[in-house]
């Protein structure tokens, strides 16, 4: 306990890099998820194979194979990438894919005569896309976009591996530290720790995803797009 | 740089066996995760006072907390209070203890499936409730949970990736050690997309054609 208290600036520093990590990956997920999810709605038929092509590729391999490919061979190309961009990327890779298949559920679920509607007064396709089907398909991706932000918090773990000084490296240091300098290794109520604070972040996402859900349910529109859980992605 | 094809294959038979660890890991935890998921299933239904509770609470802790995390408390965390693992032992337990939470939740999804009348109907009979759950309730359940039961397999398959992280020489380990070694990159970059991809692609399209057999009584 004195030990978690002794090291609450590096903690900081590392719960910092977690949020920010998090933060950047939604952003780009979000926009990678919104371009991907609409152009999977779209009549073409090679653009729905294009973007399920994506979509499988990078919900199929595994995403620490994804990140440690793109922080290990990215100086191949000539590219060095720092570890806090390589592990951004790789998560943002990989959350657009999840993103974009909420967002195609959330299109698909505007029932079909709003199109239809849309069309028959006149608007243009982006115009039905952006006055009618995005609107109404926000709410009902709520729910699942909150629950994939838990599963993109407990994500960014993964940058430890990398040498990204998120929350989980911080927690290795501190064991590190104590290890060598004062000859005890608190491993167990470190990581102990590190779960519980992970715990707390992503049970309130949940609960909220959750509440969502209910909130959703309420309105009569039925929450078409389930968030997205670890196990199934 | 170009692709050096008799280099990969002079690495095929270390892949090789790289392969044959994440697969028997994987074996090994999904039959146990199973177990866990029917055990725990169980106790939330009966309703036993304290147990049912711990398996609530045990499936909600493990959701929503990072498997890599986890992996590091049972490999590096247990060994300071007394519990001390093998590598591949903390690997199998890991994984177990991430995938039971999941197919906790898949059993148990099966079993709010199967209809109350049958219940009743065991009851009337003069089943116990834990006659009825290994009789009724939980064949039932798992026929109608099995999809998401696989599903759940197959994601463990792909997060035997993080083992490597504890340093267990399973495909990705194996992969990744060589391109540290050697400084080739494309060759065990590309084995290592195209292992992981043959094999959950193959799975789910598995899964698919097997959710399509156990659907065939329901369908008209």
């Amino acid at each position: 306990m004195t030990l978690i208290l002794e090291n609450l600036a590096l903690f900081w520093i590392g719960l910092r890099t977690t949020l920010l990590l998090a933060f950047f990956t939604l952003v780009a997920s979000t926009v990678i998820g919104v371009v991907l999810g609409v152009l999977a709605t779209f009549p073409a038929r090679f653009l729905r194979i294009l973007v399920a092509l994506y979509v499988e590729t990078f919900r199929d391999i595994p995403l620490i194979v994804t990140i440690f490919t793109i922080f290990f061979g990215a100086p191949f190309l000539g590219v060095p990438l720092q570890p806090f961009p390589a592990v951004a990327l790789g998560l943002s890779l990989w959350g657009g894919a999840n993103a974009a298949e909420i967002v195609r559920g959330g299109i698909q679920a505007v029932a079909s005569g709003q199109t239809d509607a849309a069309r028959a007064l006149g608007l243009r396709r982006w115009q039905i896309y952006r006055l009618v089907l995005l609107p109404q398909a926000v709410r009902s991706v709520l729910p699942a976009f909150t629950g994939l932000l838990a599963l993109i918090v407990q994500s960014t773990s993964l940058g430890a591996l990398v040498g990204a000084t998120e929350f989980l490296k911080a927690g290795g240091l501190v064991i590190e530290r104590s290890t060598v300098m004062l000859g005890i290794n608190p491993a167990f109520q470190i990581y102990g720790f590190v779960l519980l604070v992970y715990f707390s972040i992503c049970s309130v996402l949940t609960a909220l995803s959750r509440r969502l859900e209910v909130r959703l349910a309420a309105t009569g529109q039925r929450a078409v797009v389930t968030p997205p859980d670890a196990a199934s992605i | 740089m170009e692709f050096d094809v008799p280099y990969l294959i002079r690495h095929l038979p270390a892949l090789g066996r790289g392969l044959a660890l994440t697969i028997q890991v994987s074996a090994l935890a999904i039959v146990l995760s199973v177990f866990v998921g029917l055990v725990g299933a169980s106790l939330r239904v009966m309703r036993f006072p304290v147990l049912s509770q711990a398996a609530a609470a045990y499936v909600e802790f493990i959701r929503n907390t990072p498997l890599l995390v986890q992996l590091f408390f049972v490999f590096f965390g247990l060994p300071t209070v007394g519990l001390t693992l093998s590598l591949f032992w903390s690997g199998v337990f890991a994984l177990t203890l991430w995938a039971g939470a999941f197919q906790i939740e898949n059993v148990r999804g099966g079993l709010a499936s199967v209809s109350p009348g049958l219940n009743e109907a065991a009851r009337a009979l003069g089943l116990s409730k834990g006659q009825y759950l290994r009789f009724v309730g939980l064949p039932l359940a798992v026929r109608v949970g099995l999809p998401s039961i696989l599903n759940t397999s197959v994601s463990l398959i792909k997060n035997s990736a993080y083992l490597s992280a504890i340093g267990l020489q399973e495909l990705t380990g194996v992969a990744f050690d060589r391109i540290a070694i050697d400084f080739r990159a494309f060759e065990m970059l590309s084995v290592l997309l195209a292992g992981y991809l043959s094999v959950v692609l193959t799975l789910s399209a598995a899964v698919r054609a097997f959710e399509y057999r156990l659907q065939a009584p329901f369908r008209r």
